[in-house]
């Protein structure tokens, strides 16, 4: 067993040991890792090593700065590196109890920097660079074809694995696999949906996982007429079975098919993605012409002492063979094999690195943007402590030996800072994590909820840069002048002062507080709007799911060809058998079908309406059942329902999406809207366009293409359409269109339960798997639980959003006192005279405070208009209300954190300020 | 010329060196060394450190070995004690020796 040093150790070792050494210090480091791995094994030794790495590369440059110290004499004083003592940390942790207010402010502030850059690395990490929990997973490769072209992916590749497969030599088991849907039904007739893999059998070997029970796929399980076996995974084992070991041999009904369980899966095992079932891919049942049949993903692992650039040789050859004999259908493919998971981007590699780098510039730059703003404060504190250094450098304290002190205390703050960070950061990856997992996304085997070394690593570095920014640059400003100023045996010179560097900062800041302020506003109405609406009808007692059936055959399902229709036969009669029987259940009041819920996405469209060209509307449009509107409790007001004679013809279309047939039902917003309140029974309309495609600016130019008219037959109450808070503050009217199962292999369902519909779920399941078995059934949830799931990122959005605004306020407010409090400080004396001479308390306040105000006015100036250009102007009153209420608050907050500073300037005594100078 | 004076450290890393002799000796074995035989964990950062000390101060030298396929086709820097090193050697334990004489207490037979 072999494992690598990672890349970014020998990397940090090369930079720290001196030149002619590095060679060697690498080699060791190799040599040392490798000894870890056969005691250790490989995980273990990987940590490890890159703690070693970083403990021998701070050790080395300790050194190298102990040596340059020695060498140009300032030994004696300590060398820069060598200055920092454990006494500086300490005295940073005295520091850290004295300035609370500081402490708090910049803690937080690096914190929330910090927390950022190590989501984003650790985001890149898990998507670019994640390592695979299998043995020898950085030498599992994908190959896949690029269609150089279309710039895209070629999945129908079958035809070129099954080649690959014969003449490949530097990749070793080689194999395949494909994502198929299918519903288990057990003997007890409990039913799950499962996505599984038909996968051959080589991917259990490159994966090198034991199943718990029985045994994993062999080659003689993929031939045709051999018996239908699957492994199942841990958790269907639990879920489905009880964990009983006695499974083995037992059949389920996989996708209506009766076949052998032959093995269980530990619940951490997921290749090749997701999967959580595996049945042997049978490829002589598929269609294998060139760019033909099944969309299809290639694994297998590279050969030993092969390495990934050999392999790329290799198959570059046989791409280049099969252009020259296949070349109608291979001229422009080219085959290639990459690192495994780098083959699920389905855009080229290096369009993600350029995003990625990107994203890490800008929080980089957001990095240094906060921690120029703490070193606002460390400088306010610096000046204030200006005395002590003074005295410091007259006891032989060199100007470096001050800046170390001060650096170490910053350190120790960012210290702070970077733990709460990566606190934030791993309950962040958590939230999202979990989210997503709500949301329905099935996430690989290889995405970890804690954090990577490496994220912890690069949260140290910045908590360096933190450091350096907030702690070193102020420290070298306070400390300039310093054996001048001891000459002159004068502390609080003029010199001393915020210059334009820390003017522009402040306005930055005020700017960007103005901002984040609004954006956490506008985010706090989206999500009020989505908690406060109506869904319109009692949600909370309809229980909704997703059914889809397996398509007939294997080879339709693999090539995605439309429908046939024996098939849209068998799909309707499948439906209405189960609405007959849920209709028959006495729990059940009503039941229905529709295309789209009440509360989720829906699309929307430009139309217009007969006898009004030249205006149009934007509408958000649905396909519900005929009994739809009466299952809900919301019969139409004006008009007439829909009819089966209403639905449009589908036969034959792949999807159904545009069999709309002619007869439309309108909401109340629809006719307030479109009609002005008018009667629009037997009024027409038809659509221009998507609205997400031509835009949903109204005087957007509209496209010649011209549907037909549809014609209005009746009104129905407003009842929840999207659930989107962006499109729900544009209140859009809403159209109907008649629509039924079966026209399509997926339908959704609401029935309204008599009780708890919760408690309905598994009666729910058991009906619709006696109608069918192959019925898979999916997102069985009550309507509200749907829609609230839907609102969940706009709560976790609105948070963040929150967090981020209270610290940068509190960061403004830190920063405006730091000001008055240092101005008040360094102008005590000339605030005395002043006093003496009899001026007026009001001029003097305003004669030293006039700059910060200035610098407070100008940034909320800058906010406001940036503000203003992102907003395209204030078109409505909660614009109004966006863009004026953090200009109150800004200038109210730094209004408060002048009163002390000025109740202390108005105090002084002119007689105390002239003996003070 | 007056031998220089040792810390602890520096004296077990010479000893080792020592013991491994010039074509063995070289920072991962000496840590190893040290560790088989002291019972206690030495960091190798600090073998280095100590390494680069000993050189600067003439009580050894260093040079390359050669390439090995563990070390990823890397070589090793072997270290040779010098004289200097071994008079430091020899000062530093009969020192030591000394100051145990007669210490029963030490010496574990009190």
């Amino acid at each position: 067993m072999r494992g690598n040093v990672p890349r970014w150790c020998n990397a940090l070792l090369a930079w720290a040991a001196p030149r002619d050494q590095a060679d060697e210090a690498i080699g060791d480091l190799e040599e040392a890792h490798q000894r870890r791995v056969a005691r250790r094994g490989r995980r273990l030794a990987g940590v490890l090593t890159a703690l070693e790495a970083v403990d021998v590369a701070v050790a080395l440059l300790r050194e190298r700065w102990r040596r340059r110290g020695t060498m140009d004499g300032t030994a004696a004083r300590g060398s820069f590196g060598a200055r920092i003592s454990l006494l500086d940390f300490k005295l940073g942790f005295r520091m850290l109890a004295k300035y609370p207010g500081l402490t708090v402010v910049g803690g937080l502030a690096i914190a929330l920097g910090i927390a950022v850059g190590a989501f984003a690395f650790e985001l890149a990490a898990q998507v670019m660079h994640p390592r695979l929990p299998l043995p020898d997973g950085d030498r599992i490769v994908a190959l896949r074809l690029w269609h150089r072209q279309a710039n895209g992916v070629e999945e129908q590749s079958l035809h070129d694995f099954i080649g690959w497969r014969e003449s490949v030599k530097s990749i070793e088991e080689l194999g395949a696999y494909r994502d198929v849907d299918r519903n288990l039904v057990t003997r007890a007739g409990q039913s799950m949906a499962l996505r599984m893999a038909e996968m051959t059998a080589s991917g259990f070997r490159l994966a090198g996982v034991r199943p718990l029970l029985g045994r994993v796929l062999e080659e003689s399980d993929e031939q045709l007429g051999a018996p239908p076996v699957v492994v199942i995974g841990e958790r269907v084992w639990r879920t489905q079975f009880n964990r009983d070991p006695a499974v083995l041999g037992q059949t389920v009904r996989l996708g209506g098919v009766e076949t052998t369980m032959i093995g269980v899966m530990p619940e951490s095992f997921g290749f090749p993605v997701f999967h959580s079932a595996w049945a042997p891919l049978r490829i002589a049942a598929l269609d294998s012409r060139p760019r033909r049949g099944t969309q299809l993903h290639v694994f297998g692992r590279l050969a030993p002492g092969i390495s990934l650039d050999e392999a790329q040789a290799e198959l570059r050859l046989l791409g280049e063979r099969a252009a020259a004999d296949m070349p109608e259908t291979h001229e422009h493919l080219r085959p290639e094999v990459m690192a495994y998971t780098r083959a699920f981007f389905t855009v080229s590699w290096r369009t993600v690195m350029t995003s990625a780098y990107a994203a890490q510039l800008g929080v980089l730059l957001f990095l240094i943007l906060v921690c120029a703003n703490v070193a606002t404060l460390v400088f306010a504190r610096t000046a204030a402590r200006e005395s002590e250094m003074v005295l410091r450098s007259a006891l032989g304290a060199s100007r470096g030996r001050i800046v170390s002190q001060i650096l170490a205390e910053t350190l120790v703050l960012g210290g702070v800072g970077a733990l709460v960070g990566l606190s934030i950061t791993n309950f962040g990856v958590r939230i999202v994590l979990g989210l997503l997992q709500d949301a329905g996304l099935r996430l690989p085997f290889w995405i970890r909820t804690s954090l990577a070394p490496t994220t912890v690593l690069y949260a140290v570095l910045l908590t360096f840069i933190a450091a350096v920014i907030a702690g070193a640059v102020p420290a070298l400003k306070v400390t300039r002048g310093l054996a001048h100023r001891l000459r002159q045996a004068a502390v609080g010179g003029a010199d001393l002062k915020f210059g334009k560097l820390w003017t522009g900062l402040i306005v930055t800041q005020v700017a960007l507080t103005v901002i984040f302020m609004a954006l956490t506003i506008d985010a706090q109405q989206d999500m009020a709007r989505g908690h406060a609406m109506r869904l319109g009808f009692p949600a909370r007692q309809f229980l909704s799911a997703q059914l889809e059936i397996d398509r007939m055959t294997a080879a339709a399902e693999a090539a995605e060809v439309p429908y046939t229709e024996a098939e849209l036969a068998h799909y309707r009669a499948t439906f209405d058998a189960v609405e007959q029987r849920l209709a028959a259940d006495p729990a059940i009041a009503t039941v229905t079908y529709t295309a789209n819920f009440p509360g989720s996405y829906h699309t929307t469209h430009r139309i217009e309406v007969d006898g009004a060209s030249g205006s149009s509307h934007i509408v958000q449009r649905a396909r519900v059942g005929l009994k739809y509107f009466d299952a809900l409790g919301v019969p139409p007001v004006a008009g007439r329902g829909f009819r089966t004679g209403d639905l449009g013809s589908s036969a034959g279309r792949p999807t159904g999406d545009d069999a709309l047939g002619t007869a439309v039902i309108v909401n109340e917003s629809f006719v307030r809207q479109v009609f002005g309140g008018g009667n629009p029974i037997g009024r027409h309309v038809r659509y221009l366009c998507h609205a997400e495609q031509c835009g949903f600016d109204r005087s957007a130019a509209r496209t010649d293409k011209r549907e037909p008219w549809l014609e209005i037959i009746g009104i129905v109450p407003d009842i929840a359409m999207t659930g989107d808070p962006d499109l729900l503050r544009m209140n859009l009217p809403g159209m109907y269109h008649p629509w039924q199962p079966g026209d399509a292999y997926w339908a959704r369902i609401a029935v309204r339960v008599r009780g708890d519909p919760r408690a309905f779920a598994p009666r729910l399941r058991a009906i619709t798997t006696a109608v069918d078995p192959s019925v898979r059934i999916e997102q069985v949830m009550t309507l509200e639980d749907l829609y609230e799931l839907e609102l969940r990122a706009y709560d976790f959005a609105f948070r963040g959003a929150l967090l981020a605004s209270a610290i940068v306020l509190l960061l403004s407010v830190a920063g405006t006192y730091s000001i008055m409090s240092f101005t008040v400080s360094r102008r005590t004396r000339e605030i005395g005279i002043r006093s003496a001479l009899g001026a007026d308390p009001r001029r003097i306040v305003l004669a030293i405070f006039s700059r910060a105000l200035a610098q407070v006015m100008a940034g909320v100036l800058a906010g406001t208009v940036l503000l203003l250009v992102m907003m395209r102007g204030i078109q409505s009153r909660q614009g109004a209300l966006i863009v004026l209420l953090p200009v109150c608050i800004m200038l109210a907050v730094c209004a408060l954190a002048c009163v002390v500073p000025t109740r202390r300037a108005l105090r002084i005594e002119p007689t105390a300020a002239l003996r003070e100078g | 010329m007056a031998t220089e004076s040792l810390g602890e450290f520096e004296l077990i890393v010479l000893l080792a060196s020592l013991r491994l002799g010039p074509d063995e000796a070289y920072t991962v074995s000496i840590a190893a060394d040290i560790t088989q035989r002291t019972r206690r964990p030495v960091r190798r950062a600090n073998v280095y450190t100590t390494l680069q000390r000993l050189e600067s101060k003439g009580l050894v030298t260093t040079r390359l070995g050669d390439a090995r396929p563990e070390r990823g086709g890397r070589p090793r820097r072997l270290v040779t004690v010098t004289r200097t090193g071994l008079a430091a050697v020899r000062a530093a334990t009969n020192a030591i020796q000394a100051m145990v004489g007669g210490l029963d207490i030490v010496q574990g037979r009190a």
